[in-house]
Formats: C-alpha cells, structure tokens, sequence
C-alpha cells in the first residue's frame, strides 16, 4: 500500500504551539459534554433549598440519595429495568447473532426480503412506532407487563443491531467456516463453531450497546407501561409533580441510572471499543 | 485414496451467467493436477464445487466410484487450503489440527500421534500452542498444509494457497508442497493463476478460459503442443511471441513474411502451411528459442532493442522487428547488446508455432 502522508494541520507553527491547540481544543470538547454531568452530580449532593442555587452554597448532603433508596418504587425501577435490559439482549441477541449472519453470508431471496423488511422498519421514525405498538399491546392484554415492554424492545433492537452484526460478519473471513464445513461441520456447525467464536469481541460489545439501549430507553417504557412495571427512566421524569419539582431527588436517581454506563465506560470502553472495530 | 471424474459439469448463476461450460476431467488417483487460467475463467468455482461448497447446475461429480453431487463437503472426506489460510482464529495451532479428527470423534491419543507426525514433516512442532495471529503467512499456510494432512483425506485441494506470500517464500512452499506429495501421494488438484506454479507442480496441467477447458496434458505437452493460440500464449514466461504473417510458397520453399522478416520454413511446418499459402496466420516464437547471430540460414531476422533486461542468468531484449511488432528473445547473460542497438536474431527450425487467424487452432 502506498504511504500517505498527510499534510501537517497548521503549518509553519511550531510543534508546541500545534500541541497546545489541539490539548485546548480536546479539554474544550470535553467540558462541553462533561458540564451537565458535573452539574446534575453537584444537584444531586445538593439539599432541596439550594437546588437553584447549586453553585453557590457549601452545604452538601448524601440525604438525597438516602431519600430516594428509601422509595420501594425506585428500587422497584431498577430492578425492573435491569431485568428488562438483560432479557431483552439475551433475547434480542439469539435472533441478531444469526439474522446479521445470514445478511453477511446468503443473498438468497429470503435473505433479500429480510434485508428489505428491517430497511423499510428503520425508515420509519422511531416515534411513530409507539401508538401502534399501545395499540397492539393493549390488546393482546400485556400492556403494563415485562412481555409488553420485552417485545417492542427486542423487535427495535433486530433491526437495528442486525446491521452492525452484518458489518462484523461482513469482516470476518466466510472461508474459515467453509474450512470447517469441509473439516466435518454441517452449516449450522460452522456458524456456531467457527463464527460465532471469531465474532466473539462484536458480539460482546454489541451486547452492552444493547443493554445501554434499553436501560436508557425512555419513549417504549413510558407509553407501554403503567403502575405495574416501573422503570427507572420513567420513575425518574415523575419527580416533576403538581406539587413543584424536586430536582434534587431526580439528580440523585439520575447519577444511580448513570453507574452502568459509567462502569463500562472505566472498564469496558477497550473491549466496547474493539468490538465495534472487527 | 481416490480417482475424481467431472463429467459435463456446468455451473450458472442466475440465468446470465455461466461459469463453468461442460468440464470433463478424469484425474487418477494420486495424480496432481494443476488448474490454471486467468481470474474468471472458472476453476476456482470447480475446485469447489468438487468440494461441494457450490453447487452444481449440471454434469456429474465421482470421487473414488461414489456420485458425489450432492453430498454436503463434510461427507465427500477432501480437504482444502484456502488463500488465506482460513485458519480458526480463536483456536490454537494444535486444536486447529485436531478441529476434523475431533469431529470424526477420533480418541485423542490418535490425534495426537497425527499431529506429531504432521508438525514433523512441516516443521511445526514450536508453533502447536500458538494462535494463527502469531505466525507469518508462511507459517499459517504450512499449518493449513498440516490441518488437511492429519485428517488423511481421499482427496487433496489447494485453491491458489500461494498468491498472499511474498516471491521467495511461494517458492518454498511450492517445493514444500511438492515432497508432501512425494511423501502422501494423494490425489491432489491445485488452482492457481500462476502458470509456473502449475507447470512445476502438476503432473497434468489444465489449462481453463473462460468456463471452458482449453487443453489438458502434461507440463511438456500444454508447452511444447499448445492446443490453441490462448494456450501458447499463457504457458510460457515471457510469453510467446505472436507475429501476423503471409504464407508463401514458390518453387517448393515456403517462406512467411512479415515487415521487416522472411523466414523460410523447414519441410515439417511446410506441409501445413502450403494450404494457406497467401493468407494471414499468426506465428509464434517462444523468447527461449530466439537465439542472437545469424544462426541457420533463412530462419534469421533484424530487430532493433528497446529495452534490455538484465536478470543475472539471462537477459531479455524487447525489440521492434519492422515497423511495429514486439519480439522479446530470451538470450545469454553475457551478451553485449544495448538499447538502440541493431541485432540480428534467428528462430529455431521446428519451434515454430503457427495458428489460424480465425479459429486460433493450432495449424500442423
């Protein structure tokens, strides 16, 4: 491959001027996206008195984290949207794994209606999903239950994940399992044996994109579920109440939602990261 | 061990296009035989669907006496090296030897003695804990030579496994490959678009175009007797040489001509080529048989050089002959010849090759 070589940014600076642009710019960057964070975390460990007034006080307390993991219906949220979240990848993840495989692998006409049918489903705004998907639920009779909110959520992610799985498929070498078929594997034996394992990175990584999907998701849960099945994101907006808005409690429990995305982030950013990349 | 017979073997896809046009193909057992053809021309596709990871559109499959058609790949007890290796990236050498065994549910113990006697043939014995990541190229294809002779196959198939390695190491390989053979014959068929790795490798060469077989035989023969123009023109480095000339008979002697070129034709060629006598044939000169000096009367011509390459061993002149025609000569190392020089070189009586225009049939 021919060597580019590209042109230096800003030339006829020196170096340490260029450098010192650039670590100005990337701590610009970094603030903008860290401000509200840094914010709803200083809200939260703030009294309700001095929410509007968060940079100026000096009294800080954990009492509103108290507070909220005292409410059973909080701690209920988190349950429920750790169990959703989870059963709603696992499941998701059994269909996506093979229908991203077989839009890498066949171009058969069934595989070509597949690719046709999640083309025509990710066209469609996702918002505009909702009222059919209430109408659906409310009659099937499992609107305000696991099921309810399970199948939607598992639905959206086969169309939107089998894509990227496609893409992974897509770069792995199909003669490996040709290899495998001819070392005495059926079809299915080669896909679970051979690439399944070589995907193994994407798959995992594509798991916890599923997994952040849900947990964060906020528009299914909120129109498909009622009192029976709170999630966190929903019980999050209802501290906006008739009786004023207790900003303090919500930042609280925003900081808790915040804890998984923030552990894969310290953890598991290089494999999340690598995954993407197969 | 086992023969394989393709018999009026077609393949499409779709309805456009045709990729493999009434293959007949008897390979003996234990026999080598190599396919070669420009990219397109439809042997890889054979290759696998020997293998059974195509299907067939029509025609007939034997490996041994058994109609294998439409037995899935694992059924039909072949192996294969790929191009790329494809070996199992999240196994470690040694499982990606024992991955067939294992699932033929051989004990373990026999797997292991295969491994050790295939490591020892192929100098892998330090590599077995390692993963296909770690290794060079040549490493991973000598480990992909190893998964197919552990499982002692009926039948061996190489889809161009030397075309990712560099110049030297495909020559090694090509020699490994060859004593592998030497030491299991198997019945092997090998793909490959290099036709000097077809020549050096395969006891009988098949030369593909286009979907079609063009000429089957062995090294000396596709060389030496070329079936057609496109044949003559493939085997051979540099290529031959191709000339437009006239025939000419008068007084007994047949001559053809060119610009710039008249050369008279030996009693063997002579018979043939009467019956064109006036008409346009095409002449082929290999470079190996054009020699520089005046050499046997009749058959020498002027060429002016164009570019000379010094190889070491030899040198190639690229000269115009007349106005336009290139004409490579394969000659002496030590020649002193320089661009812009004038020489003068002769043709061999009796290595001359003609072919009709039209038909590119060889004509004799």
């Amino acid at each position: 491959m021919p060597m580019v070589t590209r042109p230096a940014f800003l030339p006829g600076l020196p170096n340490w001027s260029r450098k010192t642009f650039f670590a100005l710019a990337l701590a610009a960057i970094c603030f903008a996206f860290a401000f509200p964070v840094l914010w709803l975390i200083l809200t939260s460990l703030r009294p309700e008195s001095g929410v509007y007034y968060v940079h100026r006080g000096t009294e800080f307390t954990l009492g509103n984290f108290k507070e909220v993991l005292g409410q059973e219906r909080i701690v209920e949220a988190f349950i429920n949207s750790a169990v959703i979240s989870t059963l709603a990848t696992v499941f998701s993840l059994l269909v996506t794994v093979s229908s991203g495989y077989m839009l890498s692998r066949f171009t058969g006409p069934a595989a070509r209606m597949w690719f046709g049918t999640i083309y025509v489903f990710r066209c469609v705004p996702y918002i505009s999903w909702v009222l059919p998907l209430y109408f659906v639920v409310q009659s099937w009779g499992i609107y305000d239950t696991y099921v309810g909110l399970l199948l939607p959520h598992i639905a959206v992610h086969i169309c939107f994940f089998s894509w990227l799985m496609k893409g992974f498929f897509d770069g792995i070498d199909p003669s490996m399992e040709y290899a495998a078929m001819i070392d005495g594997c059926s079809r299915w034996g080669a896909f679970i044996r051979v690439a399944i394992p070589s995907a193994l990175p994407a798959i995992s990584a594509l798991a916890v994109l599923c997994w952040l999907f849900t947990w964060n998701e906020f528009l299914f849960a909120l129109i498909l579920t009622g009192n029976r099945v709170p999630v966190i994101t929903v019980v999050m907006a209802q501290f906006v109440t008739e009786m004023g808005l207790h900003w303090n409690l919500m930042a609280a429990t925003a900081v808790m939602a915040l804890l998984p995305a923030f552990l894969i982030a310290l953890f598991g950013q290089k494999y999340v990261i690598r995954g993407l990349r197969i | 061990m086992a023969a394989i017979s393709l018999s009026k073997l077609n393949k499409h896809y779709g309805s456009l296009f045709h990729a493999v046009k009434d293959v007949d193909l008897e390979i003996a057992d234990k026999e080598f035989v190599a396919l070669v053809g420009p990219s397109g021309c439809g042997k890889s596709t054979t290759l696998r669907m020997i293998a059974g990871l195509e299907d067939i559109t029509s025609g007939d499959i034997r490996i041994g006496n058994k109609v294998v058609n439409h037995l899935p790949p694992r059924d039909r007890d072949v192996a294969m090296v790929f191009q790329n290796y494809a070996l199992y990236q999240h196994m470690s050498v040694y499982d990606n030897l024992a991955f067939g065994l294992r699932n033929k549910k051989t004990p373990e113990a026999e797997i292991k003695t295969a491994i050790d006697r295939a490591a020892g043939m192929l100098g892998l014995h330090d590599l077995l804990q390692r993963k296909p990541k770690q290794l060079s190229g040549g490493q991973q294809q000598r480990v992909a030579l190893g998964r197919c002779i552990v499982r002692n196959p009926q039948v061996f198939l190489f889809d161009e496994p030397l075309s990712n390695l560099d110049a030297k190491l495909r020559a090694q390989m090509r020699i490994e490959i060859k004593r592998l053979h030497a030491e299991i014959p198997t019945t092997s068929v090998f793909v490959t678009h290099d036709q000097v790795e077809a020549m050096t490798l395969g006891d009988r060469v098949v030369i593909m175009r286009d979907g079609r077989i063009q000429q089957i035989g062995t090294p000396l023969q596709v060389y030496g007797k070329p079936a057609n123009k496109f044949v003559a023109g493939f085997i051979g480095a540099p290529a031959m040489n191709f000339i437009d000339v006239t025939v000419r008979s008068a007084a007994g002697v047949t001559s053809v001509e060119a610009e710039g070129l008249r050369l008279t034709i030996g009693p063997a060629d002579a018979a043939a080529l009467a019956i064109h006598s006036g008409r346009r044939v095409i002449m082929g000169m290999r470079p190996e048989h054009l020699t520089l000096g005046s050499g046997a009367p009749g058959l020498g011509f002027d060429a002016h050089v164009e570019v000379v390459e010094q190889l070491g061993s030899e040198i190639l002149l690229e000269t115009r002959v007349g106005g336009a025609t290139i004409t490579v000569a394969r000659v002496p190392a030590e020649s002193t010849v320089a661009r812009g020089d004038q020489v003068r070189l002769s043709a061999q009586a009796g290595r001359l090759h003609f072919f009709d225009p039209e038909t590119e049939l060889p004509i004799s």
